[in-house]
């Protein structure tokens, strides 16, 4: 194990050692599998379960993991082979992740490098190497405030449309910062705990508003003797009808300049009154916009009041997630449940810091950032002594090395 | 709620199963004469099953019949062994059904879907711009039904969902009733009689020789004897390449491909010759 690993164990060890340490397992503890990702050689122990919450610590203890995980998904026999296992219902699970989002800051604190060809750039990597075709890249992220914050906002979006359209009563939800780059929103009912692959992919489309077609939420036009007349939904409508109608009013809100609209309908938007959203109807109130018009507002008004989840880790019905209350390896940062009504006062920079004290660094290269009310950085190549949270956050991004 | 006119157009309801049971016959009664015209009408199922995809409801006042030949026709289908004939009875049975429910009043079709089916589907009387909605259905039973139906408007996003509820119109229900119904006919295991009655037979034969007509006879295809590269994950093949090209492989590579050699039954001697070249190791 090289020696930064090693430094980032031990203090890992003297967390989950201390006395009053408390882990609580997931309801129906005893039927999720358990997976821990040891810092030696990136080893995952797999098939693991604990009846109780002292056990769980006990195996946490024992193997010091970069990451603890747990399943989604309820098995009779959670320990038995994956075939074995007997599935018996999964949990609806959303990540919402800064690495899927088109962040404008990326490229001040991302980069990549193809491991192909060994080119570099700056931002997420591309899908393709564009000077080698190849598609494997070595990639640096950072986790930076704007991408943390839009996360939540992507969060807020979602929790609106699980609670509003799903159903999913409040107190069957919980939220969890990832202790990286974003968030957890975790839905713990029978009713939809016993959705296939395929279902899920249904509710993934529906969050994210892939596939919707605007004339099937409404939006047309009929005509009679000779008069179009545009019809759609109205505010307030259930489901993406009335959030089409609010999307559209954000979007007028935030400048009409910004629509990419023709000059003439740019000024005819600007001169309406979009309080006339509220009221009804309303589609046929402003001149010069069709229905063509209309729709291309209502597809922008779609993009905006979706919410970019990961298609993979919801539609994944064996998938191990990031328990909460354990140490993220790639930041030393905690990850924690936050409470719905308070997601917007969050602050994970200060509420996911668990190492006090100072740590002596050497740091390659790191932007400037912030835990707690500290500001430090941006640093390149020097000998740093920093608050242990903040060395320890360096050190698992890799962008620092223990120091004497 | 249900006549027995009913259950003679839906005969894969519990209901209608609970009518048979409370009739009492036994497996032998089927030798019978006045079985005759249940027999008759079973085979007719199959038939048209297998040859249209689509069975059609008879003008006929012998509901008894009806309902009864809709059990024997599993039986026979059971007997025969044929899987891949069950789907197509089934789909084709459904068929029939959705045509008449899509005729049927909102009450017997909540009664239907909530009884047999047990969904949860409430009846509501709401109009959405030019769309009228009759139903609110669960979205777990919306989603158990709508996926394996391809056209936009099933899509979720195309839907209006309202606190768990999935809005439908009164045809659009029926269709998805239709999905439940073939998937009911498919999952209903025919308990098979432990001696099958001799009468029987004839019609068993008879319906295999349809489904050879009318589904051919089925192609196996057989897995290859030997290890295909080609075939193989990219995972995999992305190991053998770094061998080929002598990069070092991680430990967890190398076990990873020797693993699955082993499964997919590679000759043992075949790999330890690949380890003795790629990898320069003895054989000890």
């Amino acid at each position: 194990m090289d020696p930064t690993s090693q430094t980032i164990q031990q203090q890992f060890q003297r967390y989950y050692l201390e006395p009053a340490r408390r882990i609580t397992g997931p309801q129906s503890m005893a039927n999720r599998e358990f997976g821990f990702l040891l810092f030696k050689e990136k080893f995952m122990v797999r098939h693991r379960s604990f009846r109780t919450n002292e056990q769980l610590l006990g195996a946490i203890r024992d193997l010091v993991p970069a990451h603890v995980y747990f399943s989604t998904a309820r098995y009779k026999e959670p320990t038995a082979t994956m075939e074995e296992k007997g599935w018996e219902g999964a949990d609806l699970v959303f990540d919402i992740d800064a690495d899927h989002l088109d962040t404008e800051c990326k490229p001040t604190h991302d980069n990549w490098k193809c491991k192909g060809c060994g080119n570099v750039g700056r931002g997420s990597a591309p899908k393709i190497c564009p000077s080698c075709k190849n598609d494997r890249f070595e990639e640096q992220t950072w986790l930076c405030e704007k991408c943390l914050r839009q996360a939540k906002e992507e969060t807020e979006k979602l929790l609106d449309i699980v609670i509003s359209d799903f159903g999913v009563d409040p107190s069957n939800l919980r939220i969890f910062f990832s202790g990286h780059r974003g968030y957890h929103v975790h839905v713990n009912s029978k009713d939809l705990s016993g959705l296939d692959e395929e279902e899920r992919k249904e509710i993934v489309d529906y969050v994210l508003g892939l596939g919707l077609e605007t004339k099937l939420q409404g939006l047309n036009q009929t005509s009679s003797g000779g008069v179009t007349t545009v019809e759609g939904p109205m505010m307030g409508e259930p489901g993406w009808r009335g959030r089409i109608v609010t999307g559209i009013y954000d979007l007028l809100s935030e400048g009409v300049e910004n629509l990419q609209l023709g000059s003439a309908q740019t000024q005819a938007f600007k001169e309406w009154n979009r309080e006339a959203l509220f009221t009804k109807p309303f589609w046929n109130s402003v001149r010069g916009a069709g229905l063509g018009t209309w729709q291309a507002l209502a597809l922008k008004a779609v993009q905006k009041k979706s919410s970019r989840i990961d298609t993979v880790v919801t539609t994944d019905i064996h998938r191990l997630i990031r328990l909460p209350g354990t140490l993220n390896g790639h930041t030393g940062l905690l990850a924690v449940e936050v409470q719905s009504e308070r997601l917007d006062d969050f602050d994970p920079f200060t509420e996911s810091t668990v190492f006090a004290g100072s740590m002596k660094v050497h740091v390659k290269e790191a932007p400037s950032f912030r835990l707690g009310t500290v500001h430090l950085g941006p640093f390149h190549d020097e000998s740093v002594t920093l608050p242990a949270a903040a060395a320890m956050l360096l050190l698992c991004k890799r962008r620092a090395e223990p120091a004497t | 709620m249900l006549t027995r006119a009913d259950l003679a157009k839906y005969p894969f309801l519990a209901e209608a199963s609970e009518y048979v049971r409370e009739l009492g016959f036994s497996i032998d009664d089927i030798a019978s004469p006045e079985f005759t015209p249940v027999l008759d009408r079973a085979t007719s199922r199959l038939e048209e099953a297998l040859s249209k995809g689509r069975v059609s409801s008879p003008a006929t006042d012998d509901e008894r019949t009806e309902i009864l030949s809709f059990p024997v026709s599993n039986l026979i289908l059971s007997l025969t062994g044929e899987e891949r004939a069950k789907r197509r009875f089934a789909l084709a049975e459904a068929k029939r059904a959705y045509e008449l429910l899509r005729q049927e009043t909102p009450e017997k079709l909540q009664h239907i879907a909530t009884g047999t089916f047990h969904w949860t589907l409430r009846r509501v009387d709401l109009q959405l711009g030019q769309r009228v909605y009759d139903f609110a259905l669960a979205l777990p039973d919306y989603l158990r039904n709508a996926t394996s139906l391809r056209e936009p408007k099933w899509k979720l996003p195309n839907r209006v969902l309202d606190h768990g509820f999935v809005y439908t119109a009164r045809d659009e229900t029926a269709r998805l009733l239709e999905e439940e119904v073939a998937g009911r006919i498919v999952n209903r295991s025919a308990r098979l009689p432990g001696r099958p009655p001799k009468l029987l037979q004839p019609r068993v034969e008879q319906t295999r020789g349809l489904i050879s007509k009318w589904l051919g006879t089925p192609q196996t295809f057989e897995l290859p004897k030997v290890p295909v590269p080609e075939a193989m994950p990219p995972c995999v093949r992305h190991v053998i390449e770094q061998l080929d090209e002598a990069k070092n492989v991680p430990h967890m590579g190398r076990f990873a491909l020797a693993a699955f050699l082993l499964n997919i039954g590679a000759d043992q001697e075949e790999i330890v010759r690949l380890f003795t070249t790629k990898w320069n190791t003895s054989e000890d």
